[in-house]
């Protein structure tokens, strides 16, 4: 097992955006995790992260209790994640915004890499994701889909196991976010991934993974493959509203 | 030959026994050239030598204002590294400052310490004062973090005059052994503008090499966004308390050669809202540009205000001011501004604090 949260809460004053969380991903698996605006799928994302401590439960991550760790200690261990507005440094370029993300690998320190061959690794990630003509655009000049996938290549250039993908299809048009759903299958094949996936575009979330978990008001109210939680009448109610066709 | 120079298509180069080559260019953008602005800056005090006699501004008084640049400069590349470091705006550089100052002035008046004794312990203490505050730039950020630094000269100033006998209040610290003893005034001046000199020098290259190396890129990405540092493997708490740390001391080193140049050492003065605001406008009117900016822009305040006093008189201070608000509003990149030609493959990190608290 890759992932174990076991019973998290996190409060913000009186609201308890995660209530009792417990989730399990196996290795390999792409776990997509659904739930209206609010139910606290960004605030689970950053509690696993490190963002946010937890108020209460426990996070294992490969059979290492993660809880107190820093989101630097966590990054080290193998855990990455992208963000739903995309947090890349505006005044840097592409290159150099998957650069620092080698900089501060665990491997940076151990293989004694310079910064030279940080950027050159960072040519490799930016090439996998299809950005490499753009190494020496600032990011503030790139639009929403290029900002998504450089957003994928510094995840990947911290060298993880478990990556957290964060509504990487909003803003975008329906072929970008084709685009964007085959990669991320690419990425999980090529790299050998766990991947928790967060999106609102259920026609390719629901195609792409092999289990979701849904959210509500902080509480995960169902769990199973794609095809039999569209049809949970709890689902249903709380998010889709109606059933969907795959 | 031995050595050959060739001047080529606005570069200079040196070819040494035709083996090693050297090459600058030396077009005017390319100025920031850091040799180049070197020499330029050693050569200062022989161009005001060279001045003729009968100008409002005697050369002795040129030469101090340079003096007060190099010490403004030192503790405005501190501060401009500070800021780039920890992503955070200290409003109390005169603290630190004078932090060192006292130190240099205690230990030298009461257990003999020399010059060379006493710029360890300026340093190493102020840097300790640092190491004990530096949990400001974890717990802190954006406004709370600059105004809980802007208290700290407000505390040292009652300190000082809580305990008159051991800091002297108004009066201060007097006897304290000079920088370097010589019997012409002139000398004296021109020897302290070089051993300040030496230290700012020291200092640009020691954080220019930082801003080129890994350790510039990473603080670049604290400055920028301290979170997606941390999101990416970047130890920000670490960095963030041994650049608070150092840079404290370094601003520690700037009381030290105050205290050793006057002879005499009163924190009121220091602590005096004009030298933070002399420090704080050097890396504005320098530019944003990091480190480079902060010298230009130390230099045009301090030298402003000196140039403005034959003219204005006591209205010296007042016409400065007004000067750095035209500056402000007509040259929005600073004087750095001017010749920086925007190069961001090249990234060194500029000052950017962030608003979020």
């Amino acid at each position: 097992m890759v992932l174990h949260a076991n019973n998290l809460v996190k409060r913000f004053g009186g609201i308890v955006a995660v209530n009792n969380v417990s989730l399990k991903i196996n290795g390999g698996e792409v776990v997509g995790l659904i739930g209206p605006n609010g139910s606290g799928k960004t605030t689970l994302i950053n509690l696993v992260s490190g963002f946010y401590k937890p108020d209460g439960g426990r996070i294992v991550f490969e059979g290492i209790d993660i809880t107190k760790k820093e989101p630097y200690e966590r990054v080290k261990l193998g855990i990455a994640r992208t963000f739903q507005i995309p947090r890349l440094i505006s005044n840097m370029t592409a290159l150099q915004n998957v650069a620092y993300a080698i900089v501060g690998s665990k491997r940076f320190r151990e293989k004694k890499m310079t910064l030279e061959e940080a950027l050159s690794e960072a040519i490799y990630y930016l090439d996998i994701v299809g950005l490499l003509r753009k190494r020496d655009v600032l990011v503030k000049d790139l639009p929403l889909y290029e900002q998504r996938l450089l957003e994928l290549a510094r995840a990947l250039a911290t060298n993880p196991r478990f990556i957290m993908v964060d509504e990487v299809m909003a803003g975008l048009n329906p072929v970008e976010a084709d685009n964007v759903a085959k990669l991320v299958q690419r990425l999980r094949e090529e790299f050998k991934l766990t991947i928790l996936w967060v999106e609102h575009v259920l026609r390719i979330i629901m195609r792409s993974v092999e289990r979701v978990l849904v959210m509500n008001e902080g509480k995960i109210i169902a769990e199973g493959p794609p095809h039999e939680v569209v049809k949970n009448p709890v689902v249903v109610k709380a998010y889709i509203g109606e059933e969907v066709v795959l | 030959m031995v050595i050959r120079v060739e001047a080529r298509r606005g570069r200079l180069i040196i070819h040494v026994l035709n083996k090693w080559r050297f090459a600058w260019n030396v077009e005017p953008r390319y100025w920031r050239n850091p040799l180049i602005a070197a020499i330029l800056w050693i050569c200062l005090p022989l161009l005001i030598l060279l001045m003729p006699r009968g100008l409002p501004i005697g050369p002795t008084t040129l030469l101090s204002a340079l003096f007060l640049a190099n010490v403004v400069s030192i503790s405005a590349i501190a501060h401009a590294f500070q800021t780039i470091g920890t992503g955070r705006l200290n409003f109390g550089p005169n603290f630190f400052v004078v932090v060192g100052g006292y130190v240099a002035a205690l230990l030298n008046k009461n257990y003999g310490l020399g010059p060379a004794l006493t710029f360890l312990a300026a340093f190493g203490i102020t840097a300790l004062v640092g190491l004990a505050l530096s949990p400001l730039t974890i717990i802190s950020r954006g406004l709370y973090f600059t105004l809980i630094t802007m208290i700290l000269p407000f505390i040292m100033h009652e300190l000082v005059y809580w305990r008159v006998d051991i800091f002297g209040a108004e009066t201060g610290i007097p006897g304290i052994t000079r920088l370097i003893a010589v019997e012409s005034i002139t000398d004296y001046y021109i020897i302290c503008f070089y051993i300040s000199l030496a230290i700012a020098l020291t200092l640009l290259f020691i954080v220019d090499k930082i801003f080129r190396s890994r350790w510039g890129f990473m603080l670049g990405v604290i400055n920028e966004d301290e979170d997606v540092a941390a999101s990416f493997g970047i130890e920000t708490k670490k960095i963030k308390v041994t650049i608070f740390t150092l840079t404290s001391g370094v601003m520690g080193i700037s009381g030290w050669l105050i205290a050793h140049y006057y002879g005499s050492f009163a924190g009121t003065l220091w602590l005096d809202p004009w030298l933070l605001i002399f420090i704080l406008l050097s890396s504005v009117i320098g530019g944003k540009s990091a480190i480079y900016g902060s010298v230009l822009g130390a230099y045009f305040v301090v030298l402003a205000r000196d140039m403005l006093r034959p003219f204005i008189g006591g209205l010296a201070l007042l016409g400065l001011y007004a000067v750095l608000l035209a500056a402000l509003y007509l040259l929005p990149e600073g004087l750095w501004g001017l010749y920086r030609k925007p190069r961001y493959r090249e990234y060194v990190p500029r000052i950017y604090v962030r608003r979020k608290l």
